[in-house]
């Protein structure tokens, strides 16, 4: 008898290698011809080595942002689709994505008056105010959390900082609003190592709490009364779910910015692939979800160059059909 | 005797034809003919082109976004371009109301309300001067506006003639990008007059081959176009600010513009509003770029 | 074994139990018979523990329900709900290793003691041919088959553990969503785990033919009341019948008639 998770181990691993491809090969690809014999040659400066710059400066963060974007993305979705019990929820149902746009929207409407600069750890600001209204919304009637009142509480703040946005988009100048705007979109285009490191301890700590999450979550699924009876304190794993899952979002869309279907397409895939156990979907889907962006975002870069094309939009040109099928497959 | 009285009503008809065309054509001609007297003005742009042309005492209104000159201070404001105030439009019954773009929500409610507009949309420099002369035109003020171009058309040569013997730079000329950081640039392409106010003032503008008046770029294409000189464009900002702000492009050294610290961050108005005052964008420009032409 | 001794639980204004005191004696197979809205499924949640009583105790074997550590509770008593809706799809073999989480630390996976138990809970259920199959994919009975499976596998079915009888399996109605084919099959495996001997097995149901035939002993529970407690053929009395479902008397007649037929020998 051969245990259920080591069937799907090999594909786990396949997925890691693939990741590690699309990391490697997408900086060598771009709408500027490099020279990869200069890029690392150490005899020519830094400061004047074009290559070397295009190369570290900016292809290699983006691939790097949109790995750690992509793969916080499909874990984060998978963690909410388990809290929920929904496969359909995404990492934005809970209101951490509005919350995160409107604190990016404030820091663009407002950026030369306040006294921080970029929408980075604003929207980080906005996620965790969103993230905190909601949990005290889902449990001021109840000890508990249901995931009933989870969703309304999600679903109402989702609807309010969205009129919010709009106020604030109101308030601004033409410029700013088309920036805002373009925020909306997604971006990977970081320029530097900066943001990645502002948020990679966010997603260290919410790492740690899902490979600690994998397990009781398949429980979950069954119900929180049935997990309850299998000795889980339902309690602090909900909790536990709810706010990795929210710091991992934040941290993921104040690198990238809000970019949407990563984080259903992915964990969905991924059940197709290795079943629903979560100790395989949520790393096969961090796997999945990394390369999956790194990939997108080259189209991103290349497609329309020398035009930018937000990722935001290729990701959901993907993923809206696939999520139609996924729906109509349901039924 | 019937055929007769056929052909008769038959050439009556024609003459009441006639005599009704006739009347729709009068009709028509007055109205477009008569000067306006009460001008709505909800572009900045265009209300500084009124003033100029000597329409400031028509003026009833203007857009929030209106600033210059200080008459307009003094006069009802009345949205903006995603929100115009149409009933308060409405209420102060302008003859002419200038909008944006013939197809804008704010044009078609306008007409339904049978008050003319004048339809406004940005473009290349040459259509400063051209919406200058066609307000003359329906205005009744051609000398004025006539005048009014010819001066800007010499202000922009002699900005032309300033430059001619300095050295162009390939420049690239960024609108907006995200504050603290290199990302979100959106630069100047290869149409629109900031781009022509660009070539005017000595410069060559790195996208001149994208064929869009703004596009957003990565830093990869910074790097591929390697600029010699950045022109940046920004709100009012402290001058520790600006200085952090310019800081930045230390990230990208081998851009020759870093190199040779050409970096230039202006936040006058007057480069955003394409106006009467484009001149003053245009000396503005040369004086960044060639300030050893500064006079 | 189980006990409970006045408890009281209410629903905001609502008393749903009103000083119930039980006592399940250890290897019986004990039916809470009752109506709908009796309090049935409410009592069941207060002797599984997911449920803690405003005044009142609950024992397991002597030992106060809340004093245990969950995993070691979950151990000894082990709960079915009515239904079980999966939103992913887990095939059934990982259902019934999922009864292991309260013998595996945090991050340890299935060891082949493990599986032993699993494959155990499959055969003692009749469900090995099923075990790669997807749950979702399963009949009404199956899956209840199944989730029983996954409580066997919690009590340590197969290993060392079981061999104590001081194990209690919970079952919340059963047989309330499955048609009588289903009803069937689930009330012969209840059967079967019963006269094995080595577990406590405590069911809610409102069907009382059903409940004649399976348990051993019974509890009519009637608006948050204990009404009576003792063998089927004592507590299922016409007049206790038309008390508890307030039927007229010559319809329980009937019932009580049909009843006496199908009570276990």
């Amino acid at each position: 008898m051969t245990h259920p998770l080591k069937r799907s181990v090999p594909i786990v691993v396949g997925l890691f290698a693939l990741m590690v491809l699309a990391i490697v090969l997408s900086p060598l690809v771009g709408s500027t011809h490099i020279n990869l014999m200069r890029v690392f040659d150490r005899s020519i400066p830094f400061e004047s080595n074009v290559d070397a710059q295009i190369f570290f400066i900016a292809r290699l963060p983006r691939a790097l942002a949109g790995a750690l974007v992509g793969g916080t993305l499909a874990a984060a979705g998978v963690v909410f689709q388990g809290l929920l019990r929904n496969p359909l929820a995404t990492p934005y149902t809970l209101g951490v994505s509005a919350g995160a746009s409107l604190g990016a929207m404030i820091a663009i409407t407002f950026g030369a008056t306040l006294p921080f600069a970029g929408a980075a750890p604003a929207s980080l600001a906005g996620a965790m105010l969103a993230v905190t209204v909601v949990y005290l919304l889902a449990t001021a009637r109840h000890s508990g959390l249901s995931t009933t009142v989870l969703l309304l509480a999600g679903v109402t703040l989702n609807s309010f900082f969205s009129a919010l946005i709009l106020f604030v988009q109101y308030l601004a100048n033409f410029q700013d609003l088309f920036r805002a705007m373009r925020w909306l979109m997604g971006n990977l285009d970081v320029t530097s190592y900066a943001p990645l490191a502002g948020a990679m301890p966010f997603v260290a700590i919410s790492f740690v709490a899902f490979v600690w999450l994998a397990r009781p979550l398949n429980l979950l699924s069954l119900g929180a009364d049935a997990a309850g009876a299998r000795g889980i304190n339902v309690r602090s794993v909900q909790r536990t779910a709810f706010f990795s899952a929210s710091l991992a979002t934040g941290a993921a869309v104040s690198v990238g910015g809000p970019i949407g279907f990563v984080g259903i397409i992915v964990p969905h895939l991924v059940r197709l692939m290795v079943g629903a156990d979560h100790r395989l979907v949520l790393p096969a889907s961090i796997f999945l979800g990394a390369g999956f962006l790194v990939v997108c975002d080259v189209l991103a870069r290349t497609v329309l160059s020398p035009m930018e094309l937000p990722v935001g939009i290729i990701t959901a040109v993907i993923g809206g059909p696939f999520f139609l099928w996924m729906l109509l497959r349901k039924r | 005797m019937d055929a007769v009285a056929k052909a008769m009503t038959i050439r009556f008809r024609h003459a009441l034809l006639i005599a009704a065309v006739a009347c729709a054509v009068l009709l028509q001609g007055a109205r477009t003919t008569a000067a306006p007297l009460r001008i709505i003005s909800l572009v900045p742009a265009v209300t500084e082109m009124l003033y100029a042309i000597g329409a400031g005492p028509q003026m009833i209104g203007v857009s929030s976004f209106d600033h210059y000159p200080a008459a307009v201070e003094k006069l009802p404001r009345l949205g903006g371009l995603i929100d115009p105030d149409i009933e308060r439009v409405l209420t102060l019954k302008p003859d002419l109301v200038i909008v944006y773009g013939a197809k804008s929500d704010m044009a078609a409610r306008l007409a339904r309300a049978q008050i003319a507009t004048f339809p406004y949309d940005t473009g290349a420099l040459s259509n400063v001067t051209g919406t200058i002369r066609a307000l003359g035109e329906r205005l009744g003020r051609q000398k004025e506006a006539n005048a009014e171009a010819t001066r800007i058309e010499h202000g922009l040569e002699e900005v032309r003639v300033r430059v001619a013997n300095q050295p162009r730079y390939r420049t690239l000329l960024i609108f907006g990008r995200e504050a603290g950081s290199l990302r979100g640039i959106y630069a100047s392409g290869g149409v629109g007059y900031l781009h022509d106010i660009l070539s005017i003032a000595g410069g060559d503008d790195v996208f001149s081959d994208v064929k869009r008046e703004n596009i957003q770029i990565s830093a990869e294409q910074v790097l591929a176009r390697m600029p010699e000189a950045i022109v940046e464009l920004h709100g009012a900002m402290t001058p520790q600010k600006i200085a952090t702000e310019r800081g930045l492009w230390s990230q990208l050294p081998a851009v020759p513009a870093v190199k040779n610290n050409r970096i230039y961050l202006l936040s006058d108005e007057v480069l955003t509003i394409p106006g009467p005052r484009i001149v003053d964008a245009a000396r503005l420009l040369a004086d960044a770029l060639h300030p050893t032409t500064k006079k | 074994m189980l006990q409970c001794h006045d408890v009281v639980i209410s629903y905001g204004e609502r008393r749903i139990l009103q000083k119930v005191s039980l006592s399940v004696a250890a290897r019986g197979l004990v039916g809470v018979l009752g109506p709908n809205g009796s309090g049935k499924t409410t009592l069941l949640k207060v002797l599984s523990g997911a449920l803690t009583p405003e005044t009142g105790t609950v024992t397991l074997g002597g030992q106060g329900l809340g004093t245990f550590a969950p995993s070691l509770l979950a151990r000894r008593l082990a709960v079915v709900p009515q239904e079980t809706h999966l939103a992913f799809d887990y095939s059934v073999l990982e259902i019934v290793l999922m009864g292991r989480y309260p013998h595996l630390g945090p991050f340890e996976f299935e060891g082949p003691a493990d599986f032993a138990s699993a494959h155990a809970a499959l055969n003692a259920t009749g469900t090995d041919h099923l075990a790669e199959r997807a749950f979702n994919t399963l009949s009404g009975g199956e899956k209840q088959r199944v989730v029983i499976a996954s409580a066997l596998a919690q009590l340590g079915e197969g290993t060392p553990d079981a061999t104590t009888a001081g194990r209690v399996l919970l079952l919340d109605e059963p047989t309330a969503a499955l048609d009588l084919r289903y009803q069937l099959e689930v009330a012969a495996l209840l059967g079967r785990l019963h006269d094995r001997q080595d577990m406590t097995i405590v069911l809610t149901t409102h069907d009382v033919q059903f409940a004649a035939r399976v348990c051993s002993e019974l509890v009519l529970l009637g608006d948050g009341h204990v009404i009576a407690q003792g063998p089927p053929q004592d507590v299922l009395t016409t007049e206790q019948i038309a008390a508890l479902y307030g039927i007229r008397v010559d319809q329980a007649a009937m019932f009580a008639a049909t009843v006496s037929a199908g009570v276990r020998p």
